[in-house]
């Protein structure tokens, strides 16, 4: 039991690959970090690979980005609302980015340290700890996420009202709700940082528990439900809320 | 002090059931507004998404509060 306790408790912490200290600050690169930049690699390849050679009229690989694309519009247009197209390209970057890193854990195809050493005898695997865990469950990450969002309803409510009319918003209908406007601004990034962190934690640890205690054919049917149907789920909401709060702002 | 911490966490996502009942209720209600007026059937998916999203979030908020209960010493 205490090592499992122990197995949680560096789950919960992002483990340092390569240590970084500058000017005092820790700018170690995490594992999250590692992760992000693979499931950047993934997009990056594949709408370069997606959007090669278009034509007017689409067949094969480009009608499927297309439906994609006319998903986002679509989607923009109902939360937004007449402004929408203009946040089409912020919203589907960060629905992508979100789905393919919260179902990334499905592709764990990276053997634990420990049996890499076993095979291989080498020394380099004894302190090895990298395995492919969604990096929204480290705060960091949708902490930032929820932050850009929120710098994403700003930019949105500026751009739209011009500055004066989005300083004036703070006082509509009433002047009397001023301060929770304010609140409103420091809020919204906590609940959605803390939504997407709580919910793809938990499904981390609650498969980790499953595949302690039953290794085998349980954990792929749960894994449909903890890593596929909840992380798309889980980005939907995030996306949703984001649209919502910048629909708000150019309202 | 182990097995206080664990009754404390135990209380603490009992936050679930609550957030159980109103995700129940949000979603009884949206089926019912389905079958009354199929059509606005998309209107109707957003909200319970929306709903469903933030009655969800306390119950996670729990869970949170638990794990660091149990897991951070």
């Amino acid at each position: 039991m205490e090592e499992f306790v122990n197995e949680l408790q560096g789950l919960m912490k992002s483990n340092k690959i390569i240590e970084i200290n500058l000017f005092g600050f820790d700018l170690s690169i995490t594992d999250s970090v590692v992760v992000m930049w693979i499931v950047m690699a993934i997009l990056i390849v594949l709408s370069v690979v997606f959007t090669r050679k278009l034509k007017t009229i689409p067949e094969g690989k480009q009608s499927i980005v297309e439906v994609i694309v006319e998903f986002f519009n679509n989607f923009a247009k109902d939360c937004v609302g007449e402004h929408g197209k203009l946040f089409v390209p912020y919203i589907g970057t960060i629905f992508l980015l979100l789905i393919v890193s919260n179902i990334i854990a499905v592709f764990n195809i990276i053997p634990s340290g420990e049996d890499l050493y076993n095979l291989t005898h080498w020394e380099f695997f004894e302190n090895w700890n990298f395995a492919i865990r969604p990096p929204t469950k480290d705060i960091n990450v949708t902490l930032t996420l929820a932050l850009m969002s929120m710098v994403a309803v700003i930019t949105a409510g500026i751009k739209v009202k011009k500055v004066s009319g989005w300083l004036k918003s703070f006082l509509e209908p009433e002047p009397l709700i001023l301060p929770f406007k304010i609140f409103d601004y420091f809020i919204r990034p906590v609940s959605l940082c803390f939504r997407m962190f709580g919910n793809i934690l938990g499904a981390v640890i609650i498969m980790e528990l499953i595949y302690f205690a039953f290794p085998a054919v349980l954990p792929g049917f749960l894994s449909i439900y903890f890593d596929l149907f909840d992380g798309i789920l889980q980005a939907y909401v995030f996306v949703f809320l984001t649209s919502l709060y910048i629909g708000e702002a150019v309202e | 002090m182990t097995g206080i911490t664990a009754l404390a966490a135990s209380f603490c996502v009992l936050t679930g059931a609550a957030a159980g009942i109103g995700i129940s209720v949000a979603t009884s209600k949206a089926v019912q507004a389905v079958a009354r007026q199929p059509e606005a059937g998309d209107k109707i998916r957003n909200i319970i998404v929306l709903g469903a999203a933030l009655a969800e979030a306390t119950a996670v908020y729990a869970f949170i509060i638990a794990l660091l209960m149990v897991l951070v010493k």
